[in-house]
């Protein structure tokens, strides 16, 4: 095969001589992969839609709400949660400094609030002072906890549990076993439940964020507009004066109120949905094909929670943005 | 006997589910299409329509996402 090399150099020719060195790549990467698939076989993790509990016993039980366990996603945001608030001080204090030219982390933050404050004057504009923190918080946290799950140890490392059709167990060193390819006889199967689980797939986390939103822009709704918010949805203003295009703008505002409902279902399953899916992806990809082609859904991993980061923020705002603006009519009333 | 029924009809009825990824692609063609013919014809509107056209994205993909979901759900909590 080495052989065909002198025939290529001595027709010059570029662009084959590239597709000759790629090619190799290409095929190390298939030993490599063959090699990897037979001999080093990835488990193909047990996939689960709740986040899994780390401990027996709930952290906290309510009493009308019930039982809240300690699971792997608190966790994961706790970790968010510090690194969100470390980054903030360290900008805390270089803003304390006086220096005016930005620097390191404090320059990217200067950067990127000042692209999403523009964004929020452009379309909100004298209520920007007002929208602007909630839509910048939703971008920062949601984009540090889609890309935080992107790092190694997050759905790796945890604690053995015993379920029918595991997989096999193998004991390392001291306390520290490992899990095999294969299945496992019953009773002696095994999966690992880890302590870290990225926060975005858990429904409870973008659930909750969802409500946040939606409620907060019926406020911004009431500040704007006072009372007058309301007949967005209880449109009674002209049901007696015109005849049947009252009642029309009754029951359209009445689907006003259901597509309110329906916004909360779509924010909450939208990031849900993606960046579990992005989950499974990465894990049957990388039990099918081990070697190379992981790190390009890595990539596309990343580029999705930036965009869903971006996603998320933006509708808060946009929504935010347009309930402080009435009916055409209405706001000429008011102008 | 029952067992492997039930599982065969989850792995059909997630793959039925996901047909409804159809209208999320086209949702999303269409309104790329829209956006790119609007900046073609006047450039300047290029910041304006590329914001709004990911929020469009957004929206259409939202259906595709749905059926991913109801997949999910069908493949490993049922």
């Amino acid at each position: 095969m080495e052989q065909t090399n002198p025939v290529e150099t001595s027709t010059v020719k570029k662009p084959r001589w590239r597709w000759g060195i790629n090619r190799w790549w290409i095929l190390l990467f298939s030993i490599l992969t063959i090699i990897g698939t037979n001999i080093i076989a990835p488990v193909r993790p047990h996939i689960q839609v709740a986040p899994e509990a780390i401990t027996e016993k709930p952290l906290v039980t309510l009493p009308w709400i019930g039982e809240i366990p300690f699971t792997n996603t608190l966790i994961a945001t706790v970790l968010v949660d510090i690194i969100i608030i470390l980054i903030a001080y360290s900008i805390y204090r270089w803003s304390k400094k006086g220096s005016l030219i930005p620097s390191g982390v404090a320059g990217a933050f200067e950067t990127l609030l000042d692209l999403l404050y523009n964004l929020t004057e452009s379309s909100a504009g004298r209520w920007a002072k007002k929208i602007f923190p909630w839509f910048a918080t939703f971008i920062i946290l949601v984009l540090f906890n889609n890309l935080i799950k992107l790092l190694p140890g997050f759905e790796s490392i945890g604690i053995l549990e015993q379920i029918d059709n595991g997989a096999p167990a193998q004991h390392l060193f001291g306390n520290v076993y490992t899990i095999k390819a294969g299945t496992a006889a019953t009773g002696a199967g095994y999966t690992v439940k880890a302590f870290l689980r990225g926060a975005s797939t858990d429904l409870n986390f973008t659930v909750a964020l969802a409500i946040i939103s939606v409620f907060m822009t019926q406020v911004i709704g009431v500040q704007a507009q006072g009372p007058r918010y309301f007949s967005k949805f209880f449109n009674t203003l002209t049901i007696f004066k015109k005849p049947i295009f009252g009642f029309m703008d009754f029951i359209v505002g009445l689907l006003e109120l259901i597509s309110e409902c329906a916004k909360l279902l779509s924010f909450s399953f939208r990031l849900f949905g993606v960046m579990f899916s992005g989950v499974v992806l990465v894990a049957i990809v990388g039990s099918m094909l081990p070697v190379f082609f992981p790190s390009l859904i890595y990539m596309f991993e990343l580029f999705m929670g930036v965009i869903q980061a971006f996603v998320f923020g933006m509708l808060t705002m946009v929504f935010m943005a347009q309930a402080t603006q009435g009916h055409g009519s209405e706001e000429h009333a008011a102008s | 006997m029952t067992g492997d029924i039930v599982q065969a009809a989850k792995f059909i009825g997630a793959g039925l589910s996901m047909i409804g990824a159809l209208g999320g692609g086209v949702g999303i063609g269409l309104s790329v299409m829209g956006a790119l013919e609007g900046m073609a014809r006047n450039p300047d509107s290029y910041s304006n329509l590329f914001t709004n056209m990911i929020l469009g994205i957004a929206f259409s993909e939202a259906i595709a996402i749905y059926c991913l979901v109801i997949a999910f759900l069908m493949l490993f909590v049922l």
